[in-house]
C-alpha cells in the first residue's frame, strides 16, 4: 500500500504534462554571448576614454599648429623636462595635493571618531556632504567672492580683531596656494568622512568592548585598534583623493588662474595653458602623457605596500 | 578573586524588560553558569555585570564595592566573546599584551606573563602568528589567554564555544573548567547548552523571559526542577510533561495512567523523565511511533493518545511503528506541576 501509492499519481502527472524538447544554444552564440554582454561598456570605454588617449600618445609624437602635423618623436618629451614651467606645476601640485590632502584626512578622520557612535548621525549625515553636493564651478567661484572679490574672509578676520584693513590673498604665494587649500578641504572633506564613517560603523563592536574591557580609553581604542583595522579603506579614499587632487583645475581656473607668477599653477593648469592658450597641443599632449604615467605609478605603489603590509 | 551581588537589577528596553528584578549572589571562587534560551537576558546580565550596559534599576557589587555605575575598563573584568573579538591587526602576542599594555602592567613583567597565559591554553608556538591565520579553536584560546593574562577579579564568557564544532567544544570545556579551578577566579559563564552547563557549573542560573526560573547545583536542577520550563529545558532528550486530571491518588490522562500522592489534585501535569520510563508494565498503553538507537542507547518514541512520551530503552531494543506497547514509570521519580507550572510538593 505505502509503496505502490504515490507512483500512481506519478505516472499520471507524467503523461499529462508533455515533456518539452530541451533547449540548445547554438555553440556559436554561446562562445559569443560573454562579448555581446561586454559590447556596450566597451563601446562606451573605446569612444570615451581609450580612443582620446591613445589620440594623445599620438599626438604627443608631434609638433602640431592646427592642422600641421611635424613629426619630432620623444622631442615634445625632451623639451618638458627641461622646462621649468612644467617642474614648478608639478611642484606646486605636489604641495598643494599634499597639505590638502593631509589636511582633510585628518580633519575626516577626527569627525569621524567623535561622529560614528552617535545614532544620529544618519539623519545629519546629509548636512555633512552637502559640500560635496555642489557643482565645483559654484563652489570655486563662491571661495573666489569669499577670498578675493568680495572679500568676506578679510572682513571676518578683521571684524574679529585678527588682522587689519585687507588681505590681498593673490599677491602672496603662499596665501594663494593656502585659498585653493582652503576650497579643496572644504568641499572633499565629506567624501573621506562618510567613508571613514562607514568603515568604523562596519567595525565588529565586539572588539571594540573587548578593548574596553582590556582597560583602553576610547582615543586609545581609536589609535590602537580602529585606525589599523580601517587601514585598507584609508588607502583607497586618500588614493581616490589623491587622484582628484593630482588634477586639480577648477579652483585653479576660477580662483587664482595660476597667479601669483605661477606659484599655483597645477599640472592641469599647465596642461590646460599650453594647449589652449598656447596652441602647442603636442606640447600639451606629451605632458598629460607624462602625468598619467606618474599618478599610474604613485596609486599603484601606494596601493599596493598599503595592502601587502596589512596582509602580513 | 571577588563576590558578586546582583541586587534588585532590572534592564529595561523601552517597554520591553529584558532583565527583571534579579538578585543573585555569587560566591569568590565560583563557576556560575546563566542558562536558557535565546532572549532570556542571561547575555544582558553578563553584560550589566561587565559594564557595557547600565542597569535601568537596581545595584551590582564586585568585590565589595558598588559598581553599577562604574566604567567598564574601571571594573577589572575580563571577558571572553563568542566571536573571540581579538584585534585582527595585531599578532596573537601583542593581542594577550593589550590588556597588560592598557592597564599599565611594567613592561619587563609583560613577556613572562604572556607567555605563561600561552603555555596555559597551548598556544605557545603561535604567539607570531595574526588572529586571520589560526583555527577556531585556537582563537578561542587565544581569547582565553588575553582574559587571564592580567589576572581579573572575575571572568565572564559569552558563549564562549558556540562557535566550535562538538569534538572540539568537548575538549575546551575540559579545559575551560581545569582553568578556572587552577586559577580560582570567580566566573559567570552564559550558554544556551545544556551540557555546557551541566558539565561546567558549580551552581546554575536558568532563566526565562528575563527573570530567575531556579538557582541550583546541577544535581538540584536535574533532580529536582521547581517548574516546568525547568523540567523541560534541561535533559537531552528533555522530561515527557504530560498533562492530565488528578483525583484521589490516581493520575489520568489519554493512555496514561500513574499514582499520584494524595495532595495533587485537579488538572496537573505529570513529568516524567526518559530514562524513568521502562518498556512493559502499565502506565502507558500506546503506539510505538518511532525507534532511533544511538548506539550506546536507544530512543523511543511512543504515542499514547495525541501526546509523544519519550522513552530511553535498552541498547538493543528495537520494534516496529505503529505496534501496541506499554510503558511503566518508576513511581519514585513522578513529578508533578500544577496548573501554573510550579512544582506541587507535599507538606514536608
Amino acid at each position: 500500500m505505502r509503496t505502490d501509492a504515490p507512483s500512481v499519481p506519478a505516472k499520471g502527472v507524467a503523461q499529462a504534462i508533455p515533456k518539452p524538447a530541451p533547449r540548445r544554444r547554438s555553440p556559436a552564440l554561446r562562445r559569443a554571448f560573454p562579448y555581446i554582454l561586454l559590447a556596450p561598456a566597451l563601446a562606451y570605454l573605446l569612444v570615451i576614454t581609450l580612443y582620446p588617449g591613445l589620440f594623445a600618445i599620438y599626438q604627443s609624437l608631434f609638433v602640431v599648429k592646427f592642422l600641421t602635423w611635424e613629426w619630432t618623436g620623444f622631442g615634445n618629451y625632451s623639451a618638458i623636462l627641461q622646462d621649468r614651467e612644467f617642474w614648478a606645476a608639478l611642484g606646486n601640485t605636489a604641495l598643494i595635493g599634499a597639505i590638502s590632502l593631509t589636511l582633510q584626512t585628518v580633519i575626516a578622520l577626527a569627525i569621524a571618531y567623535f561622529a560614528y557612535r552617535d545614532p544620529f548621525i544618519r539623519g545629519w549625515r546629509i548636512v555633512y556632504l552637502m559640500p560635496m553636493l555642489f557643482m565645483p564651478s559654484a563652489v570655486a567661484f563662491i571661495w573666489k567672492l569669499a577670498f578675493n572679490d568680495g572679500r568676506v574672509i578679510s572682513d571676518l578676520l578683521g571684524r574679529l580683531g585678527l588682522i587689519e584693513g585687507n588681505i590681498d590673498w593673490l599677491g602672496s604665494i603662499p596665501l594663494a596656494r593656502l585659498t585653493l587649500i582652503v576650497a579643496d578641504v572644504w568641499q572633499w572633506t565629506p567624501f573621506l568622512f562618510i567613508i571613514f564613517v562607514a568603515a568604523l560603523q562596519g567595525q565588529d563592536q565586539e572588539i571594540e568592548e573587548a578593548a574596553r574591557l582590556d582597560g583602553a580609553s576610547w582615543p586609545s581604542i581609536f589609535w590602537n585598534i580602529s585606525l589599523p583595522m580601517m587601514r585598507p579603506v584609508i588607502v583607497v579614499a586618500i588614493t581616490l583623493r589623491g587622484i582628484d587632487i593630482t588634477t586639480m583645475f577648477t579652483n585653479v581656473f576660477v580662483m587664482t588662474q595660476g597667479t601669483p607668477g605661477g606659484a599655483t599653477e597645477t599640472m592641469s593648469y599647465f596642461i590646460y595653458r599650453q594647449g589652449f592658450r598656447m596652441f602647442n597641443f603636442g606640447y600639451a599632449s606629451a605632458a598629460s602623457v607624462l602625468m598619467l604615467i606618474l599618478t599610474v605609478i604613485i596609486a599603484q605603489t601606494v596601493v599596493k605596500r598599503a595592502f601587502h603590509s596589512g596582509k602580513k | 578573586m571577588a563576590s558578586i551581588h546582583l541586587q534588585n537589577i532590572e534592564k529595561k528596553y523601552g517597554a520591553f524588560v529584558g532583565v527583571q528584578n534579579m538578585s543573585l549572589e555569587i560566591a569568590d571562587e565560583e563557576f556560575l553558569v546563566l542558562l536558557g534560551p535565546s532572549g532570556c537576558g542571561k547575555t544582558t546580565t553578563m553584560r550589566m555585570i561587565a559594564g557595557l550596559e547600565l542597569p535601568t534599576g537596581g545595584k551590582i557589587v564586585i568585590g565589595g564595592e558598588e559598581m553599577t555605575e562604574i566604567d567598564a575598563r574601571d571594573r577589572d573584568v575580563a571577558m571572553v566573546f563568542q566571536g573571540y573579538a581579538l584585534y585582527p591587526n595585531m599578532s596573537i602576542y601583542e593581542n594577550i599584551r593589550f590588556p597588560l599594555r592598557m592597564r599599565g602592567i611594567p613592561k619587563a613583567e609583560h613577556d613572562a606573563r604572556i607567555r605563561q597565559a600561552a603555555d596555559m591554553v597551548e598556544l605557545g608556538s603561535f604567539l607570531d602568528r595574526k588572529p586571520g591565520a589560526l583555527s577556531g579553536g585556537q582563537r578561542q584560546r587565544a581569547a582565553l589567554a588575553r582574559a587571564v593574562v592580567r589576572q581579573p577579579q572575575v571572568f565572564l564568557m559569552d558563549e564562549p564555544l558556540s562557535n566550535l564544532d562538538a569534538k572540539l567544544r568537548q575538549s575546551m570545556r575540559v579545559q575551560i573548567k581545569h582553568m578556572q579551578r587552577q586559577l580560582k577566579v570567580t566566573t559567570v559563564y552564559v550558554t544556551h547548552d545544556q551540557i555546557e552547563a551541566m558539565t561546567l557549573a558549580d551552581r546554575i542560573v536558568i532563566m526565562n523571559k528575563g527573570a530567575i526560573q531556579q538557582v541550583g547545583t546541577p544535581d538540584q536542577i536535574y533532580s529536582d526542577p521547581a517548574n516546568t520550563f525547568v523540567a523541560g529545558f534541561i535533559g537531552s532528550p528533555p522530561m515527557n510533561l504530560i498533562e492530565g486530571v488528578a483525583q484521589n491518588g490516581r493520575f489520568v490522562a489519554p493512555g496514561v495512567t500513574a499514582a499520584c500522592p494524595g495532595y495533587v489534585q485537579g488538572r496537573v501535569t505529570l513529568g516524567v523523565r526518559p530514562e524513568d520510563c521502562h518498556v512493559g508494565g502499565d502506565n502507558v498503553q500506546g503506539m510505538v511511533y518511532g525507534v532511533e538507537p544511538t548506539g550506546d542507547t536507544t530512543y523511543l518514541t511512543v504515542l499514547a493518545g495525541t501526546k509523544k512520551i519519550e522513552v530511553k530503552a535498552a541498547r538493543e531494543y528495537r520494534s516496529d511503528i505503529d505496534v501496541p506497547i506499554s510503558i511503566t514509570f518508576d513511581p519514585a521519580h513522578l513529578y508533578f506541576f500544577g496548573e501554573d507550572g510550579q512544582r506541587i510538593r507535599g507538606a514536608a
